[in-house]
């Protein structure tokens, strides 16, 4: 198969699972507060997984432009997430909010799976199985995601079959971003420790201000540590096949 | 191990050396009574950064050795953790018998909390041995740095009770003793039986992973400001790890 082919199709599936974390809200419209605390754990321990995974491939490349690249990574998210408005903003309120409310959070989804898009297409290019891989591990990781994101959605009077697709559409740049990370880093291989390092950095940077900072608040810090290092533990498990 | 010296003693001294960094957190209250909040949750955001890259070096080190024994001896390190919080939960009260005084209890409790927690912290030390002397000098780096701000816990509840500056450290140091003293028995104990060592490298991972999500990251998040504790605790923790990739 065309390699290219090959990571859209993953990055795809990878962003289409967010639209199954909505299907609990099917049964319970408004979740209670301690799901979302679940969700934001389970998300929080997998995609430190993926960093931990992607961190630890690829032991040729360049520890100066890893390093160069990861700081980029944390500053970058760091930036979008100051300018869009996003750094403390509450991304689980459940009350009614205004509009603007509903796009910030969107928007900071879409931070998210751009992040998780570069770490699809450099994954593949370390080699096709950690790609794959890391798809499956991201697939995993967006359906928590996107049950705390639909419960927002569904909070602000849109219905279930609505909610489900913005959570997709909000994943669907990951898609863009894999397939462009992927053929960047193809034409010019020197990219790629950069590639690997920004998506450490970034992934690392949304897992300390958006998924562990809202967890404790929805729920017992024991509950959180326990759910999180769960799904680290079962992604280092999975990892390297 | 490195020419000359006995391996054991060798864990033993950084071992000591990482229970010795749990009195420098006495060292503010020379200059003041009380420590500012947000500097005390600035400071768990760096040893959970650094504790977090610690975590990913021990993981790939235990699975470069056996990846399902790494995760299973990570399994055994929280459940560790669950039991040992779970035995003193039930003791609380016969701690309160011994000393009747609420502060003087506090103090007491926090001592014994903080002395059962440093067992795991003192495995992860001997068994980082055990993977070689650059991984052992990087744990206990981050196990030292760590046990900095647990001193300045233990010295924020002894000081305003009118403890001096001298037994703050002693007492810091004494509830990091633990550290030296299980270091060496599990350095030997896989340096003699190597099949455990993913187990013991995987079970400090385990133990260290979830300390860190269940109490250094909350009380961070709680004292300080959001944006704060995720760029301090992200830049720390890739730091970490490129300085370990890079050795
Ligand atoms: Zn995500
Ligand atoms: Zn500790």
């Amino acid at each position: 198969m065309n390699p290219t082919l090959t990571v859209l199709i993953y990055s795809s599936v990878a962003a289409v699972t967010g639209g199954i974390g909505s299907l609990p809200l099917a049964f319970r419209s408004s979740p209670p507060t301690r799901w979302l605390g679940w969700a934001n754990a389970l998300a929080a321990g997998t995609m430190l997984g993926v960093a931990y995974v992607l961190s630890a491939s690829e032991p040729g490349a360049r520890a100066w432009e890893l390093a160069a690249g990861s700081i980029v990574g944390v500053l970058f998210v760091h930036g979008v997430q100051r300018a869009a408005g996003t750094l403390s903003l509450d991304l689980n309120r459940l009350e009614q909010e205004e509009a603007v409310y509903g796009y910030k959070v969107l928007l900071a989804t879409a931070l998210h799976a751009a992040s998780e898009g570069v770490a699809i297409g450099a994954a593949m290019l370390v080699n096709l199985p950690l790609g794959i891989f890391m798809a499956l591990a991201i697939a995993l990781h967006n359906i928590p995601e996107g049950l705390a994101l639909a419960a927002v959605l569904r909070a602000q009077g849109l219905t279930l079959g609505h909610a489900a697709s913005l959570t997709v559409a909000a994943n669907l740049n990951q898609v863009l971003f894999a397939v462009v990370t992927f053929a960047l880093a193809q034409a010019a291989p020197g990219l790629l420790p950069w590639a690997l390092g920004v998506a450490v950095g970034s992934l690392v940077q949304i897992v300390m201000t958006d998924l562990f900072s809202h967890a404790y608040r929805q729920d017992g810090h024991t509950s959180v540590a326990l759910a999180a290092v769960s799904a680290l533990g079962m992604v280092v498990l999975l990892s390297g096949g | 191990m490195t020419d000359g010296m006995n391996p054991s003693l060798l864990v033993f001294l950084y071992g000591l050396a990482t229970a010795l960094a749990t009195g420098l957190g006495a060292i503010p209250f020379l200059w003041m009574r009380s420590v500012e909040r947000r500097g005390a949750a600035l400071a768990n955001a760096v040893a959970a950064g650094l504790m977090l890259g610690a975590c990913f070096g021990l993981v790939s080190e235990g699975s470069g050795y056996g990846r399902w024994q790494t995760v299973a001896g990570g399994l055994l390190g929280v459940l560790f953790i669950l039991a040992t919080q779970r035995i003193l939960a039930g003791r609380e009260p016969s701690v309160a018998d011994v000393a009747d005084e609420a502060g003087a209890r506090k103090v007491l409790l926090m001592i014994v909390v903080m002395t059962v927690h440093s067992f795991a912290e003192g495995v992860a030390v001997g068994a980082a041995f055990g993977g070689g002397v650059a991984l052992g000098g990087i744990i206990t780096v981050a196990i030292a740095v760590h046990n900095i701000p647990e001193g300045l816990a233990i010295s924020a509840v002894m000081r305003p009770r009118g403890a001096s500056v001298a037994s703050c450290a002693l007492w810091s140091v004494v509830s990091s003793l633990p550290q030296p003293v299980m270091a060496v028995p599990a350095y030997l104990f896989v340096e003699s039986f190597r099949p455990a060592l993913p187990w013991a490298l995987g079970f400090a991972a385990g133990a260290m992973f979830f300390m860190v999500f269940q109490e250094l990251l909350p009380d961070a998040y709680e004292d300080a400001p959001r944006p704060q504790v995720g760029l301090v605790t992200s830049l720390t923790l890739v730091a970490m790890v490129l300085f370990q990739r890079s050795l």
